[in-house]
């Protein structure tokens, strides 16, 4: 505990050092989710583990926000609580200013697993979100082939997943995940199994979507380039029970993957960052 | 001999399978008949491949052995197909509930760990001596194989699929028929392949036990008679009987599941 106090004086330190006074100039909307004073406890073998520790995480209206932190710190129950399959103990979740119970419905996600259904084909894997909607056929199926047009799929309507690449696949789950436009894009990771170049470009298709849909995104990883590169602010967690520790402002205008990895300031957050995520390395060591 | 494996070597790869196939199949029965020519080989205890050929034909032509060959094609088929559905139905359907499942899965094992043949006495005296005692004992070995399959299955289906599902805002139902029954049906279709077997199985020793008719009844009858060359007759047609019904099962599992087919299938040379 005294390493973590003396720990924290330095991240107040460094976060000082990038967090701007004021709130950044680009979007400053209204907040579009806002998640107060999250407390989630599990119970293993008889004994309650307590994993979130009280967690505030609010994101602007066509923010983008990555929550990052160390291993085991509880990004999945983060992950989990955001996209409405886990329901915290305490705590306030509002969209636009508004209470809800749980954020079912509102929240699309990908996942580094592209969880495409592998005994549908690309178009039926498209339509499911339509389909539970009950959107009439026509209308989701036309809406469905402009959608694949668009991302560069058109052709590829009656393939089966497994038939195509991993960059494919996870093009199919973006295409999946905006079609049923949700207002929130919760990622996970969602290109962490992707060879570099195929990343790079699916962080510009997936920054160009979110620009076009005008998307609020919560970017969940423990990838300090790409939360970096893609978000306005990051998050970073500490250790069980996880409570946020530092909130950073990412002031890199570019929004382009390779023009914000250009960025003479790039390094600096990124340093910041693993420097953050560093300590939490060496405190568990000890 | 070095020749003739050379000209199958050159052959496309299917057909010299298919010739080496034919080969060794003439080759077991030609050493048979021929042991039995000489003396080497009883045809009272063993009987002859020509002998077989000849009742074969007899049967064939009479009538006979396709009218036994239907009554077990269609005891299995029935047995197989009621049996499965109902085991895979009621095992899909145990994934509703977790309670009701867990409460009922020791006695699905403590049944399962009987063999299911030994309740063919008791099948017999409830159903008679019938096609239904048959159908029931062939039911009664596939429904629980496919059973326990099914739930199994149902089981390990995929957590995040079923995840992505309740976002998108589905219910229990939505998952059951988008996540539940998909991702399940390759094991169940797997077990089909073993539960035609069973489905044979069924009426066959349910035809041992007691019948007028049957592929079962006709091995039984001809071998208390020491009549083997008709008691080779039936487990051969037995055999292509499992044989047809096999491939059957092959091209229904291809058709019922066309994203598994592999096209692209590398064989690993080692």
């Amino acid at each position: 505990m005294q390493i973590a106090y003396s720990n924290k004086t330095l991240i107040t330190f460094k976060t000082n050092v990038f967090k701007p006074k004021s709130q950044p100039r680009m979007v400053s909307s209204a907040t579009k989710l806002s998640l107060t004073g999250l407390q989630k406890s599990f119970n293993v073998k008889g004994t309650v583990l307590p994993v979130l520790n009280g967690i505030d995480i609010s994101v602007a209206s066509g923010g983008f926000l990555s929550v990052i932190g160390p291993s085991g710190c509880g990004k999945t129950t983060v992950f989990n609580i955001i996209a409405g399959l886990l329901e915290p103990d305490e705590g306030t979740i509002e969209v636009d200013g508004l209470p809800v119970a749980n954020l079912r419905g509102r929240v699309g996600y990908m996942m580094q697993k592209d969880l495409l259904f592998p005994w549908r084909t690309v178009l039926q894997n498209v339509l499911l979100g339509l389909e539970l909607k009950q959107v009439p056929e026509n209308e989701a199926r036309e809406l469905a082939l402009e959608y694949l047009n668009t991302y560069g799929l058109a052709g590829f309507e009656n393939a089966y997943p497994k038939t195509l690449s991993g960059g494919m696949r996870q093009r199919v789950a973006l295409i999946r995940t905006l079609i049923s436009d949700p207002d929130i894009l919760l990622l996970d990771e969602p290109f962490s199994a992707l060879d570099y170049q195929t990343r790079l470009y699916l962080e510009g298709v997936l920054m160009e979507a979110v620009e076009t849909h005008k998307k609020t995104v919560i970017l969940v990883t423990h990838d300090i380039d790409e939360a970096v590169a893609l978000s306005r602010n990051v998050i970073v967690l500490s250790g069980r029970p996880t409570q946020v520790k530092a909130n950073y402002t990412i002031d890199i205008q570019e929004r382009t993957p390779i023009g914000a990895r250009s960025d003479p300031r790039f390094s600096e957050y990124f340093h910041a960052l693993c420097a953050e995520l560093d300590i939490q390395t060496r405190k568990k060591a000890t | 001999m070095t020749i003739s494996a050379k000209k199958i070597r050159a052959l496309p790869e299917g057909v010299s399978r298919t010739l080496i196939q034919i080969g060794m199949i003439l080759l077991v029965f030609g050493l048979w008949e021929l042991g039995v020519r000489i003396g080497w080989i009883s045809a009272f205890l063993f009987g002859s491949p020509l002998g077989i050929a000849h009742y074969l034909a007899k049967a064939i032509y009479d009538g006979t052995l396709l009218y036994d060959t239907w009554i077990t094609v269609f005891e299995a088929t029935l047995g197989f197909v009621i049996g499965t559905l109902a085991g895979s139905i009621l095992g899909l359907s145990l994934w509703y509930s977790p309670f009701i499942a867990r409460t009922v899965e020791p006695i699905v094992v403590a049944f399962n760990s009987v063999p299911k043949i030994a309740f063919a006495p008791i099948i017999i005296l409830w159903f008679g001596t019938g096609l239904t005692s048959k159908v029931a004992l062939a039911i009664s070995l596939t429904s629980i194989v496919a059973l326990i399959a099914a739930y199994q299955a149902a089981k390990d289906a995929d957590p995040d699929l079923q995840g992505l599902m309740v976002t998108l805002g589905a219910n229990k139902h939505h998952i059951f028929y988008s996540v539940i029954v998909p991702s399940s049906l390759p094991a169940m279709v797997a077990t089909f392949r073993i539960n035609v077997g069973f489905g044979l199985v069924g009426a066959v020793v349910g035809e041992f036990i007691s019948s007028q008719h049957g592929l079962g009844h006709l091995i039984f009858t001809a071998s208390s008679l020491y009549d083997l060359n008709t008691v080779w007759a039936g487990l051969f047609t037995l055999m292509a009987v499992g044989f047809v019904l096999y491939f059957f099962i092959d091209w229904f599992e291809r058709n019922l599941l066309p994203w598994k087919t592999n096209e692209h299938r590398q064989e690993l040379r080692v």
